[in-house]
């Protein structure tokens, strides 16, 4: 008896040692977009506790993280937030000692505009906006913004656009002939305009969550996002996405260590472990997008690894760009034109 | 000689009441027939199941932001209703004073600011403690649910206390009751109603708050709001319709037994 308690005891002396020696880590990530399985394969293999919180915007973490005592060791921010918050000084750089394995992040996102040289972010999970439409109504190419911005008569008053901005204002611009959504060509603005203003009267909709009404045949094309087009497809086989050759924009959210984290080296241990393409696999299995990862694939689910929606052809890949934050003038000739478009 | 006014032959009265109705409950209905989907879908009904409330409550994520829900709840409403007690005996068991309305107009300041500015202030203020103290549990949330619980807390007691007869207290005095005894005797037990409504508003008003809650929350620190809102981005299963109407039916409890109480002392 007195020896099963002695033992007993040690063992959890030596338990609450473990703990404490492994430590926490906290990470401030969007909503249901952290694999559960993912973090139980950490905590079992570091001994690391996990704690994750959810922000609904890239606004909301900022203004969170900015003013300081907020607990939290990694963080998400999307692409064209990424530059804020390494000019504010609210990131650290990776550890090479720790992070040693960015040579997994594949070539194409190696070096981004928002991050040269991957010194502060790894990727965590991208995608694209393209064009979704119904082939058994349309038979001509898939990859053409025209879809949408000068539609066929077979797809007339059968279009919905998604009310985002950013996305819309980019495959315009693009097909426009602009090289860049900030554009300040006030020729290529114009014609963007123009060309948004005649295809209106040929939608049906500015809409979200219309993933339904994709597959019961009601919509059929428009511009919309790959993980929605992807489970639009799985409902219905006829519908396939498309990658306008002018340019189409993608978005990537990407993992960063906080500047006054508590636990860095947790953090840094965190980053270089979803750089393993079995790990980086799982976070896509359970988020549905594509995580940037050379390797990745062969961990992924069957209906991911090869599906259109986020293998890119080759062809099509350098159409894809990033959209930064424009600057402000820029951006409100932007507004203006997306107001008018939506009155 | 002419009928007494009576606001419900207004013209128009039973269209406008049928379109409140509808307009209300409607979403509401739609989204609880939903959580009992077959599919995935939002809005074609693919048959009966009850897969998606098996989900949630096999969602490890769902128990947790829902049991620490219904603790802040339940701790943020306790703490407010006992602050709200003296608060409401102070404003009406006394003669008038000077600054009356204002104490009035101070305590039920949360109902009158709007959440983002209150959220915002939180924000400011709780993370410079948080850096000066290193302090980073619940205390942050039940403070910040526990004071715009207060005003929800403190109307109804108060409104109890206008409605009972003050001579009640004045006989007890006159029987050489104590005013502590004529409290413990005589008001508070009278006052019970006014004081279990006023805890279930403010548990029903915490569980619902989410901007604030957004704020101030530290690392792990989700409630159910939060974790819902955090939802919005990816695509949203019925999954979230079923923990939806849990908490609906929860909150449907709640607001019952509020009306009850009421009305029974009433």
């Amino acid at each position: 008896m007195k020896r099963t308690l002695i033992s007993t005891l040690a063992l959890i002396a030596a338990s609450a040692t473990a703990a404490q020696a492994d430590g926490v880590l906290n990470i401030y990530n969007w909503g249901n977009y952290t694999s559960p399985e993912l973090i139980e394969q950490f905590t079992r293999d570091t001994g690391i506790q996990v704690t994750i919180t959810d922000f609904d915007s890239n606004d909301t973490a900022l203004a969170r993280v900015r003013q300081g005592g907020h607990g939290f060791d990694i963080v998400v921010p999307t692409h064209s937030y990424v530059q804020t918050w390494i000019q504010e000084g609210l990131l650290q750089p990776l550890d090479p000692a720790i992070v040693t394995d960015r040579n997994n992040i594949a070539p194409q996102w190696r070096d981004v505009d928002f991050d040269p040289g991957r010194e502060y972010t790894v990727p965590w999970q991208w995608g694209t906006t393209g064009i979704l439409v119904n082939t058994s109504v349309y038979h001509g190419d898939i990859n053409t913004a025209d879809i949408v911005l000068n539609p066929p008569p077979e797809l007339d008053g059968r279009i919905n656009v998604i009310p985002e901005m950013s996305d819309v204002m980019a495959i315009a611009i693009y097909a426009a002939g602009g090289d860049s959504v900030c554009t300040t060509d006030m020729d290529v603005l114009r014609r963007a305009r123009d060309t948004l203003m005649a295809a209106k009267p040929h939608w049906l909709s500015i809409d979200y969550g219309t993933i339904d009404n994709y597959a019961a045949g009601d919509i059929l094309a428009g511009i919309y996002w790959n993980g929605a087009s992807m489970r639009a497809r799985l409902q219905n086989a006829d519908l396939a996405y498309g990658y306008p050759a002018t340019g189409y924009p993608v978005w990537m959210d990407n993992a960063a260590v906080l500047a006054d984290a508590q636990n860095p080296e947790n953090a840094m241990i965190f980053i270089n472990y979803i750089l393993q393409p079995e790990h980086a696999a799982m976070l896509s299995n359970f988020a549905r997008y594509a995580n940037g990862i050379t390797g990745s694939e062969e961990f992924m689910d069957e209906g991911m690894r090869n599906a259109p929606e986020i293998v890119i052809p080759a062809e099509l890949v350098s159409a894809g760009r990033f959209s930064p934050a424009c600057p402000q003038d820029v951006q409100e000739i932007r507004t203006q034109i997306w107001t008018e478009l939506l009155q | 000689m002419a009928r007494p006014f009576d606001v419900r032959r207004l013209p128009g009265f039973g269209v406008v009441a049928l379109a409140t109705f509808v307009l209300l409950y409607l979403p509401i209905l739609v989204l609880v027939v939903f959580s009992f989907n077959a599919g995935t879908s939002q809005s074609q009904w693919e048959g009966f199941s009850l897969q998606w409330y098996a989900a949630a409550f096999a969602n490890q994520q769902v128990q947790d932001v829902s049991i620490r829900s219904l603790w802040l709840a339940g701790v943020a409403a306790g703490v407010a209703t006992a602050l709200a007690v003296p608060a409401a005996l102070a404003t009406t068991r006394v003669s008038r004073f000077p600054g009356q309305t204002m104490i009035y107009a101070l305590i039920n300041q949360p109902l009158m600011v709007p959440e983002i500015v209150t959220g915002i202030a939180l924000l400011i203020c709780v993370a410079w403690v948080k850096v000066n103290t290193g302090y980073t549990g619940m205390g942050y949330l039940v403070a910040a649910h526990t004071a715009f619980c207060i005003p929800f807390a403190y109307l109804p007691i108060r409104a109890r206390l206008e409605t009972l007869d003050p001579t009640l207290e004045r006989a007890a005095a006159d029987l050489y009751a104590s005013p502590v005894q004529a409290f413990r005797y005589i008001t508070l037990p009278l006052l019970v109603p006014g004081i279990a409504a006023g805890f279930m508003l403010g548990f029903v008003i915490s569980l619902d708050t989410v901007v604030i809650t957004e704020f101030v929350k530290s690392a792990g620190q989700d409630t159910l709001p939060t974790y819902m809102l955090g939802q919005l981005r990816r695509i949203i299963t019925p999954e979230m319709n079923a923990i939806a109407t849990l908490f609906l039916a929860l909150s449907l409890v709640f607001v019952t037994a509020f009306f009850l109480i009421t009305r029974k002392r009433g």
